[in-house]
């Protein structure tokens, strides 16, 4: 017990020393104390310590387990502190359930349609808390660039977070935006339009006010195509499909071909190959066609264009 | 004739092999070049976010010191570390190759960023400057562009350090240093960044305060 207890200060200091450290402490501590354990038993030098503890030798086993049981736990805390969630699946995401139905689907609708006139992307993600340590300015634009929202060529994307319990919320601003949506007109539109009513509790009224905001500023920037990525990707995966199904098919032929050509010549061997190569494309393109279907399936919900994020935008708390 | 076919059997072996090396090495190459421009992308990026907040912090004073009786020392204090800045001559196309010339530009920003958080802590001494649609928009913009910084920072860390594994790993390593492809330095969190800054709340006390304030 005693041989490893001296080490933990360190553990503690390592804990406050920030969460960049969180992974390597969840290697080293459990494979010091492991190695540690065993050395308690087998080394010589320790034969003294050994002794003394040799009555309680069960019980340090258990507290070893516990120990490890307990690192084990903490590691998945340390891995709990920050979540990136996925990239939401519609335009207004109340996942805290703080807004009616009636408003959550009418504001979802006028932001799938802002993506159709002008082919901004502009998301709306209401958790219930930070799932971080880090600053919200800093944890939401790296949630923002790997939801990749906006469209590839013009980073024309931009997010609403909202942290009800945390009170806080900041909109993030993609490059291509950041001229129609400069910090300081995303700051009045926080501090004007969304943060009086949320201090009311109005987080309807907030939202809808702050929405409206963002796509008057954003409107006249780009021009859209009449669909969003959700639309095309669903007839790009499709036609993916289609495309990769139709090669399969050809190689399938042209390699049956071969075989059977070849397997008049060089007997039984080639004809067998040629019959697995065959089988082997021929699940490929069976797995094409599901690909394509599951694209069609993402169709009518968000899907990101691959914009980027550079920390523009402006944040506030109620 | 027989001796003949194994020479030539082994010549075309020895092409095949010297096609595969160049074909490999070749592609390396390329890799190794893009790898380069995204390090020197992301530091005209880092260039871009610094010259933002540089050209902010004229119209900052002119706001600031429009107010009433507003403390010159802390004023003055941002006007020489903008000048020394300014003074720190950097390509800011291609990205450094001397860690002490990163270290020397890193340090002229970073005492940028120290006096102006310690403006804004001394703003708020001044509650009817803060209360001005102008210094509030400023303020905005400020945050914005430090936001900005911390992000182009990381981006260009990452693009530094993917560009780096790639000279020292296997084959580039053989001749990355001849084509001239040199290891860059990337930022290091500032002495101190680690620890959060010092809220001192208690004004009266200007001995207390952990900035140097003549008044």
């Amino acid at each position: 017990m005693n041989s490893f207890r001296p080490k933990s200060p360190s553990w503690e200091r390592r804990r406050l020393a920030g969460k960049f450290l969180l992974l390597r402490r969840c290697n080293t501590p459990a494979r010091r104390r492991r190695s540690q354990g065993t050395h308690g038993f087998g080394v010589p030098a320790l034969a003294g310590l050994t002794n003394l503890t040799s009555a309680l030798s069960g019980s340090r086993w258990l507290a070893l387990l516990f120990g490890l049981a307990f690192l084990v736990c903490q590691c998945l805390a340390a891995a709990a502190a920050e979540q990136i969630p996925p990239v939401p699946e519609h335009y207004f995401n109340d996942y805290a359930h703080v807004v009616s139905g009636s408003t959550s689907g009418r504001l979802n609708k006028t932001l799938e349609d802002f993506e159709r006139e002008t082919s901004n992307q502009i998301l709306v993600a209401i958790y219930t808390k930070m799932e971080s340590d880090s600053s919200i300015e800093d944890y939401t634009v790296r949630v923002a660039q790997s939801w990749r929202v906006g469209q590839k060529a013009k980073n024309n994307g931009a997010v609403l977070f909202v942290f009800v319990q945390d009170r806080k919320m900041f909109l993030q601003v993609a490059y291509g935006l950041e001229g129609a949506l400069p910090d300081v007109v995303a700051k009045r539109i926080i501090e004007n339009e969304i943060k009086p009513r949320f201090k009311n509790g109005d987080y309807d009224g907030g939202l809808s006010a702050g929405v409206a905001a963002i796509l008057a500023a954003t409107k006249g920037e780009y021009k859209g195509t009449g669909g969003t990525v959700g639309d095309q990707g669903q007839g790009g995966g499709a036609s993916a499909g289609v495309v990769f199904l139709i090669f399969a098919v050809v190689l399938i032929a042209l390699l049956l071909m071969a075989a059977r050509r070849r397997s008049y010549g060089y007997g039984g061997w080639t004809m067998g190959s040629g019959g697995i190569l065959g089988g082997g494309w021929g699940g490929g393109g069976g797995g094409g066609g599901g690909w394509g279907s599951g694209g069609g399936g993402g169709g009518g919900g968000f899907s990101a264009g691959g914009g980027s994020f550079g920390g523009g935008g402006a944040g506030g708390s109620w | 004739m027989k001796k003949l076919a194994i020479g030539c059997g082994i010549l075309v072996v020895l092409g095949v092999i010297a096609l595969l090396v160049i074909g490999i090495a070749g592609g390396s190459y390329n890799r190794l070049v893009r790898l380069q421009q995204e390090v020197n992308k992301q530091w005209a990026q880092v260039q871009n976010v610094y010259q933002r907040r540089a050209d902010l912090v004229p119209n900052l004073v002119a706001t600031v010191s429009g107010a009433a009786n507003f403390e010159k020392s802390t004023l003055t204090e941002i006007t020489a570390a903008r000048a020394s800045v300014g003074q720190v001559k950097v390509d800011p196309n291609n990205a450094p190759t001397d860690p002490a010339k990163l270290a020397e530009f890193d340090r002229a920003q970073s005492q940028l960023s120290g006096a102006l958080s310690r403006l804004l802590v001394v703003v708020e001494r001044y509650p009817d400057l803060k209360a001005t649609q102008n210094f509030q928009d400023l303020q905005a913009q400020l945050e914005g562009t430090e936001n900005r910084i911390s992000v182009e920072r990381r981006n260009f860390n990452e693009a530094v350090q993917k560009y780096d594994t790639a000279i020292k790993s296997f084959p580039a390593v053989f001749y990355a240093g001849m084509f001239g492809f040199k290891e860059r330095p990337y930022f290091t969190s500032t002495p101190g960044a680690e620890t959060p800054p010092k809220v001192q709340f208690d004004f009266g006390k200007p001995a207390a305060s952990p900035t140097p304030e003549k008044q």
